[in-house]
């Protein structure tokens, strides 16, 4: 989630640096892409970690079913939480491609 | 990763949280011990030869490297990822730090006050900020290490966020290597000091461009009858760093001042430390800085200036000047080719007192538990 959601802010903080924004290909489309791929592979590993925990507190607390597990997961899908995490998944992943076109606004260069 | 102490003034992660900041970390030391040294060989093996076998010469300097280099995908491709991974550490601290905004300043404020109550009883810290005091261009300019806002913007009354941000991304960044308060700094300053001068016991100390304080703390528990201060250009880290060092029940006075022109007296000093802070001037502070130094010193009083070592060969140089087109170190780059013995004359140091040094601490066991021993390039001077 970007800072200026958090906290109760008198004036926003920024999305990216200050600063010149290196272009390492020469399409910068690639360098959007390969931070993308770091943000994603960060969210993997988040959530790795919090399957390992879930299991861990299943194993230490007793058994869950095959059905129970089945139904939860239904009843999950339409979870108001759920849709508000999926949300902020889509907002983490897609944030290398906000910072690129924000930074470009703020330099005055075209968007293309 | 190595413990990280914990304080009043750090905030507690969440679950995700923590898990965002533990992959970071680990992505970071596989980038700089797997995927860098890579580089180092195809400059080695494919670049260098090729570039001999066109023109009979190995490339002049780095910046022929740097022509050559940026060129190649593996290099290409180290660098992207290197550079997003430095914009996730500071994401991956800034969300736990805004989520806890409020309750974070409140307990600054908290240990302000309680430090100014007990002043009469016990010697405690303070504070003084410079609503008024202009910050120089190499801060505003970019933001350094691509923490956004820098070191210096305040987004609300109060703030401590980036000083907060500021603590546990330089854990994150040089992976628990600093140490579990982020003191190596400081330790190793301090190890240079006696080994040098074993009966050296200054009474004043100034740290110049001490931001969250970690190595100021350093010196005020390594001389407990000294008074120390901190000076930066930086109020939000200021503020965390008068309320981190009161949590740590360590009296430090901070005060927000540009090491180029301060307003404490002449000779009133006998140490003066930097950490780190050099290379994040620019070629005319760089001089007045030294100057500074040399006028608040006491006669027989000593400035040690702690820095990076920027590689010899032509290819070390120009890989550590990623940080300087990559990471918003605008001046690294020329400290790469500058001459710290050169610029301590233009100080006013005379050239038989100054010192450029490679230095590595022996470390003791608790060192030795979160780092190994690297070089690190000292400027003394002594007035």
């Amino acid at each position: 989630m970007d800072r200026a959601h958090r906290g109760r802010r008198v004036t926003e903080p920024p999305l990216f640096p200050k600063g010149q924004r290196p272009q390492v290909f020469d399409d910068p489309a690639v360098d959007q892409l390969y931070a993308a791929y770091v943000a994603l592979a960060t969210e993997l590993a988040v959530a790795f970690d919090r399957i390992d925990t879930l299991e861990r507190a299943v194993i230490e607390g007793g058994e869950l079913s095959r059905e129970r597990l089945e139904q939860l997961s239904l009843d999950a899908l339409q979870d108001p939480a759920r849709v508000a995490q999926r949300t902020q998944l889509a907002e983490r992943l897609l944030r290398p491609f906000r910072m690129f076109r924000e930074a470009r606004i703020a330099e005055g260069k075209p968007l293309a | 990763m190595p413990a990280f102490n914990t304080h009043a003034m750090q905030p507690t992660a969440s679950h995700d949280e923590q898990a965002r900041q533990d992959f970071v970390g680990a992505l970071r030391g596989h980038l700089s011990g797997r995927i860098m040294p890579g580089a180092y060989r195809v400059y080695g093996s494919k670049v260098e030869p090729a570039f001999k076998a066109r023109h009979g010469r190995p490339p002049a300097d780095h910046d022929e490297v740097r022509q050559l280099m940026t060129q190649e995908p593996f290099y290409q491709f180290w660098s992207a990822m290197q550079r997003r991974s430095q914009e996730l550490l500071w994401e991956s601290v800034i969300d736990p730090t805004e989520r806890q905004l409020p309750e974070l300043i409140a307990r600054a404020k908290q240990l302000g006050d309680k430090a100014k109550k007990s002043a009469r009883k016990t010697r405690r810290g303070t504070l003084l900020l410079d609503p008024k005091l202009e910050v120089p261009r190499y801060h505003t300019a970019a933001d350094i290490h691509l923490q956004p806002g820098g070191y210096h913007t305040d987004f609300t009354t109060d703030d401590v966020a980036a000083g907060v941000i500021y603590d546990k991304g330089i854990n994150l960044y040089m992976g628990g290597a600093l140490g579990p308060e982020n003191n190596l700094m400081g330790d190793t300053l301090l190890a240079y000091l006696r080994e040098k001068h074993p009966d050296f016991k200054p009474r004043h100390i100034l740290d110049m461009g001490c931001a969250i304080g970690n190595s100021t703390v350093v010196w005020a528990r390594a001389f407990p009858k000294a008074r120390v201060h901190g000076i930066d250009v930086g109020a939000p880290v200021l503020r965390y760093a008068h309320a981190r060092a009161e949590a740590l029940g360590v009296p430090v006075d901070f005060s927000q001042q540009n090491a180029e022109h301060t307003d404490f007296a002449d000779g009133s000093f006998d140490l003066i430390v930097s950490h780190i802070m050099l290379h994040e001037t620019s070629k005319s502070a760089l001089p007045r800085i030294l100057g500074e130094c040399r006028r608040l010193l006491s006669p027989g009083g000593q400035m040690l200036h702690l820095e990076i070592p920027r590689g010899k060969t032509a290819i070390e140089k120009f890989m550590h000047n990623w940080e300087s087109y990559n990471n918003n170190e605008t001046f690294c780059r020329y400290m790469t080719v500058i001459d710290l013995h050169a610029e301590a004359l233009k100080g006013g140091f005379p050239s038989e007192s100054v010192t450029v040094d490679e230095f590595a601490p022996k470390l003791d066991v608790a060192q030795m538990n979160y780092t190994e021993s690297f070089f690190w390039k000292i400027l003394a001077a002594r007035r």
